[in-house]
């Protein structure tokens, strides 16, 4: 019994030999070991890996001598039969094993070939380029490009594009119906307009067109114009030449210009409170606006302790006006209110009027300027608001003197005694003043029938007697009382009006100052007297008007650019007034308690406060 | 008449030659290092005395002027990519273009930083800033190594090419091959596995770091002993010489990773850059 084993290797000139050999032995030992029947030099096969050995029948047994398997027409077995006739291909390690019937005289015949190895795919020495081990440029460039430009450009417009508009509430924002664009947003909204981040689409309505006024005025629409807008624009200076260009430009691609609401409202900047301007920026027009703004009423101003016009209050020059009039200080004016008020002689505490009040219990000291002026409460001044409308702001700090309050104590209008109380003139109008004088009851009537005394408690000085004669006393006395001497003219001027004796009107205004803002608060005890500012004490007559003057603000109050010291308060132009309220604190009063600003610590803040 | 025209031309050739070998960080006396510099300079004062109200921010005049200058180096700059493919000599010879590029370039760094009137976020706009940073320090990266390494490069392959390289490997792999015919099953397949693993096996951080721990030649070399039988200890010199030989290529590796690996960054984002600077501009403009 013999086994054919025919070896074919392939030269390198691709010609085929073909060697063969005859093994007579019964069993084949297939290894890498040398001493195997069948020699196979690779390392993937086991020292002696598989055996073949004739079986009954003319079958041929495989099976494998070690651990590993092997491969019999391409399934790993580790013991196998071939039927030489139908031929079997056991496969170990690269190596084919063709097991045939042979030609001759039942020799077994097996074919060795070389399973030829997969030729290299690339040139070796390219695999030095770090390309090799690397996704290509390319495909990196392609991969990070599109990802731009559909994460953060092409999702944010077509949201933007397809979205269903809402219509513009502050009550009802829409919210994230554009994707992605929050990765637009230069930075965080301001504080005031935080509910607005995520709602892009709330203030950038139409692509490519700037934000518009008309859009911030859905929500403030009670802002009102710091002035009338052509005059603005007239009394700006001239623009520097970059931002000429910058606003030729915007303006020609629909930007609202300078008097935008948002050239100066710029956002994204922070979460900050929305800041006083600086002076710069109110001295940029009203330093020299006069040149400008030919017929202003108003003198430049662009720092309080150098150049600001003197105040202008509003009073009444003059009896019966029907309006106040802007007079400045500096020209001496006379306020004509109707009253006659000397200051001094209530203040002075040596005098008549302080030994009365001390022996009064309702003052028992010398009058103090509180006695008269109070601040008003805030249920007055709701009622004040209520009533005349406007914004508190507006009536001052002080409530109006009441006559029955103040002044009555000494200047009593008590006409009459009935049973334990007493009866007095009512105060404020002629008319009534009059019809309470006449109803005074004092000097002695005719009686309407003489030579009878009427008896019992209807006799003159009974409980039950009536006097019916004509009340000339009564005349007499309203006659008397707003007479020069008389008892209302110790306050009241008289006058006459459609031929009958009256009272020159009462006109004082509310407040003086209109074109700014002024609290007393600021200016408690601890910092001034009234009479610091106000010169009550040696005024002796009330056509004096007792406004400061901006000199004696002057005292403490300068520029922005002062230095601060324990007198000298820096101040900006938005200590007094403000831009769209200039007669109400730049700071609305619906935000009284809006957090302070946000850092001011970045590199461009430091660099800004450096340069100015 | 005639000299002088000579004259002039050999000057000419001359002055040609010597420019030849001049490099483009020194082209035309550092003409594009002023020019850069002179851009880096007037960009700087004009941030730090023009007053940009409320802030600097780059929608202000002055950002939009830096902000358009930017975009415009930057598009140009990327331009290098395609005008390198194009041989010219002469006033705007590749070098004299390659020279103004990365000066320009690394002046971009102020231009921009400038235009963002040091605002950040997380946004597109800051992210267009990163990737400009990023191709910039990367291209200043690759001028540094380009003007480093090479002679790392050629000093560390003594004298040999890369082919020798891989040959003297496929010489050691065949005497392996034979040397570890006697072995048992659990050393040849050590042999076998480090004979299988690619030569450049590996991803591109084994590569800058020369660190391979999935090496099977370096674990093979752990199945053996040095003084063993016979076979075992010629498979030892084997798989160490195969190992010293793997560390060459390596450590070449290793360099031509360091030269290139700023390409590989460079390019990919500079295209995104290009993307991300469409989304920036169009993106301000439609929330304008």
């Amino acid at each position: 019994m013999a086994f054919l084993i025919r070896t074919i290797a392939t030269a390198k000139s691709g010609r085929k030999i073909v060697r063969d050999r005859t093994v007579e032995s019964d069993e084949l030992v297939v290894g890498r070991s040398p001493d195997s029947d069948i020699h196979l030099p690779d390392l993937s096969v086991d020292l002696t890996h598989v055996g073949i050995s004739r079986a009954a029948g003319g079958l041929v047994n495989v099976s494998a001598l070690g651990t590993l398997p092997f491969e019999l027409d391409g399934q790993k077995v580790e013991a196998g039969t071939i039927d030489p006739v139908q031929g079997g291909v056991v496969a170990v390690g690269s190596t084919l094993l063709t097991v045939s019937s042979g030609d001759d005289d039942g020799k077994i015949q097996i074919v060795i070939e070389q399973v030829d190895k997969a030729a290299a795919t690339t040139e070796p020495v390219a695999g030095f380029a770090l390309a090799s081990a690397m996704p290509s440029k390319r495909t990196m460039a392609w991969i990070g490009s599109v990802a731009i430009l559909v994460l953060l450009l092409s999702i944010p417009v077509l949201t933007h594009l397809f979205r269903a508009p809402v219509e513009q509430d502050q009550d009802n924002l829409p919210h994230d119906q554009v994707a992605l664009d929050s990765t637009w947003s230069t930075g965080e909204l301001s504080m005031a307009h935080h509910e607005l981040e995520g709602s892009c689409e709330a203030c950038h309505v139409t692509p490519f067109v700037s934000v518009q006024d008309e859009t911030c005025l859905t929500c403030h629409e009670d802002i009102a114009d710091h002035a009338d807008m052509p005059r603005q624009a007239m009394g700006m200076p001239a623009m520097s030449s970059g931002d000429a260009i910058q606003w030729s430009i915007a303006e020609t691609l629909g930007k609202e210009g300078p008097l935008g609401c948002v050239a100066c409202h710029t956002e994204h900047e922070g979460p900050v409170e929305l800041e006083a301007a600086n002076q710069q920026f109110c001295a940029d027009c009203h330093n020299g606006l006069d040149a400008r703004l030919t017929d202003v009423s108003f003198g430049n101003a662009s720092d309080f302790g150098e150049q600001h016009p003197q105040f202008r209050p509003r009073i009444y020059t003059a009896h019966f006006a029907d309006e106040p009039v802007h007079v400045s200080l500096d020209d001496n004016p006379v306020e004509m209110s109707g009253l006659i008020f000397p200051h001094d002689i209530h203040m002075d505490d040596m005098g008549g009027v302080a030994r009365m009040a001390i022996s009064l219990g309702q003052y028992g000291a010398p009058l103090e300027c509180s006695d008269c002026h109070q601040e008003w409460t805030s249920e007055e001044l709701i009622i004040k608001v209520s009533e005349e409308g406007g914004k508190p702001s507006f009536y001052g700090d002080f409530a109006a003197v009441d006559m029955e309050e103040s002044c009555e104590a000494c200047h009593s209008l008590v006409s009459g005694r009935v049973g334990d109380s007493f009866t007095s003139i009512r105060h404020g109008d002629v008319v009534e003043a009059m019809e309470d004088f006449a109803r005074v009851d004092r000097g002695p009537r005719r009686p309407v029938v003489s030579g009878r005394a009427r008896p019992g408690q209807f006799a003159r000085g009974g409980t039950y007697y009536s006097n019916f004669g004509r009340p000339m006393s009564g005349y007499i006395a309203v006659n008397r009382a707003i007479q020069p001497g008389g008892l209302c003219t110790e306050c009241h001027i008289p006058t006459t009006s459609e031929g009958r004796a009256d009272l020159t009107p009462v006109n004082l205004p509310n407040r003086f100052l209109f074109g700014g803002y002024f609290t007393h608060d600021a200016h408690g005890e601890d910092v001034a007297e009234c009479t610091d500012c106000h010169a009550a004490d040696t005024s002796a007559e009330a056509t004096d008007l007792l406004i400061p003057t901006l000199e004696s603000c002057r005292d403490c109050h300068l520029g922005e650019s002062a230095v601060e010291t324990e007198t000298i308060v820096p101040s900006g132009c938005a200590m007094c007034h403000g831009y769209h309220t200039p007669t109400a604190p730049w700071r609305p009063e619906d935000h009284p308690d809006l957090p302070g600003n946000g850092g001011n610590d970045t590199v461009a803040a430091i660099l800004g406060s450096l340069r100015r | 008449m005639a000299t002088v025209t000579d004259h002039d031309r050999l000057a000419r050739a001359e002055s040609r030659r010597n420019a030849d070998h001049v490099s483009f960080l020194k082209h035309k006396r550092y003409r594009w290092l002023w020019i850069a510099l002179a851009l880096a300079v007037v960009s700087t004062l004009g941030y730090l005395f023009i007053d940009q109200e409320p802030r600097p921010n780059g929608g202000s005049w002055y950002g939009y002027t830096l902000g358009t200058i930017g975009l415009g180096l930057i598009v140009w700059l990327s331009l290098l990519g395609l005008r390198k493919r194009k041989i010219s000599e002469g006033r705007w010879s590749l070098k004299a273009w390659t020279s103004a590029h990365v000066y320009l370039g690394i002046a971009l760094i102020v231009v921009g930083t400038l235009h963002t009137g040091f605002q950040i976020g997380w946004n597109v706009h800051t992210l267009a800033y990163v990737l400009m940073l990023l191709v910039i320090f990367s291209g200043i990266y690759g001028i540094y190594v380009y003007a480093k390494l090479p002679t790392t490069l050629s000093e560390g392959r003594n004298q040999k090419t890369r082919g020798d390289m891989l040959d003297e490997i496929a010489v050691t792999d065949r005497q392996l091959d034979s040397a570890a015919q006697p072995l048992e099953r659990e050393q040849a397949d050590l042999v076998i596995a480090a004979l299988r693993q690619d030569i450049f096996h590996g991803g591109v951080f084994n590569r800058l770091f020369n660190s391979y721990p999935g090496c099977k030649t370096k674990r093979a070399l752990g199945g053996f002993s040095e003084h063993g039988e016979q076979a075992e200890e010629r498979v030892y010199r084997l798989l160490f010489q195969r190992s010293e030989q793997l560390d060459q290529i390596r450590r070449n590796l290793r360099t031509k990773a360091l030269l290139e690996v700023w390409l590989f960054i460079h390019i990919p984002a500079t295209i995104a850059l290009l993307a991300a600077l469409l989304a920036h501009v169009i993106s301000v403009f439609y929330y304008w």
